[in-house]
């Protein structure tokens, strides 16, 4: 059936659709559509006729465009159609839904859908999320285009390529549309994370299944404490234990606290025993105190190391390790005796000795003190991360500035989404 | 679960039930039972308790809406009625909730002008004040503001006890019914359910829910919340109708508005009972001239898939800063301009409220028995039966109430 140029859904939704003798066979109900390639394309028009519902396959379309939609089929051969789950259709599944445009990274909803003729199929092309969309829902486009040309304004088309979407919802994954799934991991974590921020708890757990983990791990930890146990507990042990293992301890031991002691002890054993530990000891402190804020990922090598010796070591050591600008100093009993920063190590000579180049004059916070303490020493000398030692000089983590920053100005999806 | 562990489950999840129901009661509300405690007594006091029957049926379904679809009622409304049905209820709902942020604010200049300080001056000050708190302040800010407003109204139970009234006849008017055919008795007592029950409260409730992200397993003590919160609008209200129905009443001073009440208290009821009065309704118009315009644009941005968001700037989400700025400053204008249509303007928002309750209580209802969204959790039909006869009173009651507003009964 030869269908050329554009045609926007609503302008065929309600409209009849002809038998070849003119008679009106019923009128648009909805599109099914089906994957296709490049794009989804249309395989058949659902009609409805006396509040019944038929099926006419897009073959059997003799013209289809915003004026006349006429088939080959007389009523008599016309075949019931029973709304099913498997179908894709266009209104019911798509049109007014929240999807996630992945270009702009943000929800919109869907105002109206762009289809448009191609090698005698209609091809889904866009979808209409602008103000052009609603009026042209409400029947008033042209009124509107007319009434803003007084002013010498014109309305902005505002589509969006149907290479750009992601689907909200499961139904619009299980059958495999074009759409990339991997559009969404594409975005930086913290995007994705006010995505989940902004729609329905179940929406968001399922856009959640589909990240890989190290992008699950990174948005996860933008996400406010609520919704971070909401979406672990809704996933599978394997897969939640392998994304708190890539979450840097601190923010792991966050999550942990917030789960049922049960699921935690579960996910704990599910995790490297190494990594388990550290988040373990981190679960005993107080949430609002320094021991609570600290991470156990940092780098301490001993004082009769060279510089030379350390600079290897730190090449292996830093790619696990979150936070690298200061490498502490511990003696033999692991307590801490001083600290330097990376660029000190770089510009030291290969053969001195880290006791050498290394500060002792340290700043340290103990684990049992007002985490706003902690936050006031870094502000005050302009560090990147404070050592947390207790009251033997032994040396339990650091904090980090960005969790400090995280601290005093929670990321965006960290917040309510309402203010009120 | 232990005693103690399950109130503090509940603790989490009480919220949007409690504060929604104290938004309820603004300045509109508060005039409506002042008006009714100096003209009629205690004799309005029994509509209190079915109003509160109807308030926990219909609140209890959004909030049950809220839990389970995770979505506003905004939202379900486009998503399975279309874009014309949300289109048309969210231009109801602006011009409503304009009038409803006039009625705030003009309740806000009245308690000022009676404390002795210019609306010229507290009218700007004010608006501007809550644009800067909700567009510049910090969440935790914001949120201690609102606890300590919601508190304040706990003023109008102090000054209901301090009033001394007779507690017998008050607590026999509260449940014998009693019924007069005088027009302006059957108009208030349909008005007191008319200023109880709006549209936008449904929505507001729903989305803090769903904001809250409640889940099903806790939807009991959500419900609790919801169910205090219907009873704390009206015991609140109670305690405005028996302040004014012990003060005012015996004495025949008739009143207007809830600022005329608070200046009448001053020489009945000494220094107190007047500060009482007025700062309390200062509160009240502040509370919901910050809500009902942050509200509005929530939801209309949500309907129509715009940008929405306190901390994005007009570039960032342009309809939904512009409806949240123009709202409050098309509305401070109102009050200030000498000779603006004030009167006209609440006649129209309680016209479109009155239109629009219908649509959105049918719409709920047809939401919460739809068994895609719902699941199990649709209404049980003996409680359809209570629902639907629930919603049918409002609406005769409602239709009853514009008739009248816009054919005013000669008596």
């Amino acid at each position: 059936m030869p269908f050329f140029g554009e045609v926007f859904s609503s302008e065929i939704i309600k409209k009849p659709v002809l038998d070849p003798k003119g008679e009106e066979l019923g009128r648009v109900k909805d599109l099914a559509i089906v994957k296709g390639d490049p794009l989804p394309l249309v395989s058949m028009l659902v009609i409805e006729k006396k509040k019944k519902y038929f099926r006419l396959p897009w073959v059997d379309l003799n013209i289809f465009n915003k004026k006349i939609i006429s088939s080959r089929t007389y009523r008599d051969n016309l075949i019931p159609y029973e709304f099913s789950e498997d179908d894709l259709l266009v209104v019911r599944d798509i049109l007014d839904k929240q999807i996630v445009d992945a270009n702009g990274a943000k929800v919109v909803r869907v105002n109206d859908i762009k289809l448009e003729g191609y090698q005698n199929d209609a091809i889904l092309i866009a979808v209409d999320v602008g103000m052009r969309g609603i009026l042209r829902r409400l029947g008033i486009e042209r009124g509107s285009e007319e009434f803003l040309s007084m002013f010498k304004t014109s309305l902005p088309y505002n589509l969006i390529s149907w290479n750009y979407i992601q689907p909200l919802r499961p139904k619009l994954n299980a059958i495999t549309l074009t759409v990339p799934r991997q559009m969404l991991s594409e975005l930086h974590p913290a995007d994705i994370a006010d995505i989940i921020s902004q729609v329905s708890r179940e929406e968001g757990a399922h856009l959640f299944k589909d990240l890989d983990i190290e992008t699950a791990a990174e948005a996860l930890s933008e996400l406010k404490p609520e919704m971070q146990a909401d979406i672990i507990n809704a996933m599978d042990t394997e897969k939640a234990a392998d994304i708190i293992e890539e979450m840097p301890p601190d923010e792991a031991a966050d999550i942990l606290s917030d789960l049922s002691s049960e699921r935690a002890q579960e996910l704990l054993e599910n995790i490297e025993k190494e990594e388990a530990e550290d988040i373990q000891e981190l679960l005993e402190h107080d949430d609002d105190t320094a021991g609570g804020r600290m991470t156990n990922d940092y780098i301490a090598y001993a004082p009769h190391m060279t510089v030379l010796e350390a600079s290897e070591r730190f090449k292996i050591h830093a790619r696990e390790v979150e936070n690298v600008y200061y490498i502490y100093i511990l003696d033999k009993e692991e307590k801490l005796i001083g600290v330097t920063s990376l660029k000190e190590m770089i510009l030291a000579e290969p053969d001195c000795l880290l006791a050498d180049i290394m500060e002792t004059n340290l700043k340290t916070v103990s684990p049992g003190e007002d985490e706003m303490d902690a936050a006031e020493i870094i502000s005050k000398y302009n560090l990147l991360a404070l050592p947390v030692v207790d009251e033997n000089g032994y040396m339990h983590g650091i904090i980090t500035v960005d969790d400090i920053i995280d601290m005093l100005l929670p990321p965006a999806a960290k917040k309510k989404r309402r203010k009120i | 679960m232990s005693r103690w562990k399950r109130f503090l489950l509940f603790l989490s999840i009480m919220g949007p039930g409690i504060i929604t129901a104290n938004i309820d009661n603004d300045a509109s509300g508060i005039t409506t039972y002042s008006v009714a405690g100096a003209r009629f007594g205690y004799s309005l006091l029994w509509t209190l308790l079915p109003t509160t029957v109807a308030l926990v049926v219909i609140q209890e379904m959004i909030a049950r809406m809220g839990v389970i679809t995770g979505k506003g009622l905004s939202d379900l409304i486009r998503e399975n009625y279309g874009i014309k049905a949300a289109f048309y209820m969210m231009l109801g709902l602006l011009v409503a909730n304009f009038g409803n942020t006039v009625a705030n604010l003009a309740g806000w200049a009245a308690s000022m002008e009676i404390l002795g300080l210019s609306k010229y001056v507290m009218v700007p000050v004010g608006a501007l004040a809550i644009w800067m708190l909700v567009t510049r302040g910090s969440y935790r800010f914001v949120e201690k503001i609102l606890l300590i407003a919601c508190l304040l109204y706990f003023g109008y139970v102090v000054s209901g006890f301090m009033s001394k009234p007779d507690w017998a006849p008050v607590l026999k008017s509260a449940v014998a019914p009693q019924m007069r055919w005088d027009s302006e008795y059957i108009m208030l007592s349909i008005a007191i359910i008319g200023t109880t029950i709006t549209p936008w409260m449904q929505f507001y409730l729903q989305s803090s829910i769903a904001e809250k992200g409640i889940k099903k397993e806790n939807y009991a003590a959500s419900r609790l919340d919801v169910i205090i919160g219907c009873f704390i609008t009206d015991i609140i209200s109670f305690f405005i109708i028996v302040t004014c129905g012990a003060l005012l009443f015996p004495h025949g001073i008739r009143i207007n508005e809830a600022a005329e009440a608070a200046l009448a208290l001053k020489p009945l009821a000494g220094d107190y009972a007047y500060l009482i009065f007025a700062i309390c309704l200062a509160n009240a118009g502040l509370l919901g001239a910050i809500i009902v315009p942050l509200a509005t644009a929530y939801y209309i941005c949500e309907a129509m898939g715009w940008e929405a968001g306190i901390n994005k700037s007009f570039k960032e989400a342009p309809q939904f800063m512009w409806i949240y700025t123009l709202t409050i400053a098309l509305a401070s204008a109102v009050i200030m301009i000498p000779g603006a249509p004030l009167v006209f303007l609440m006649v129209l928002s309680a016209v479109v409220n009155g239109l629009l309750l219908p649509f959105v209580l049918v719409f709920a209802l047809l939401l919460v028995n739809n068994k895609k969204l719902m699941g199990e959790y649709v209404n049980p039909r003996s409680y359809n039966y209570i629902s639907w006869g629930t919603i049918a009173a409002i609406i005769l009651l409602t239709g009853f109430m514009i008739i009248t507003t816009l054919a005013p009964m000669h008596s």
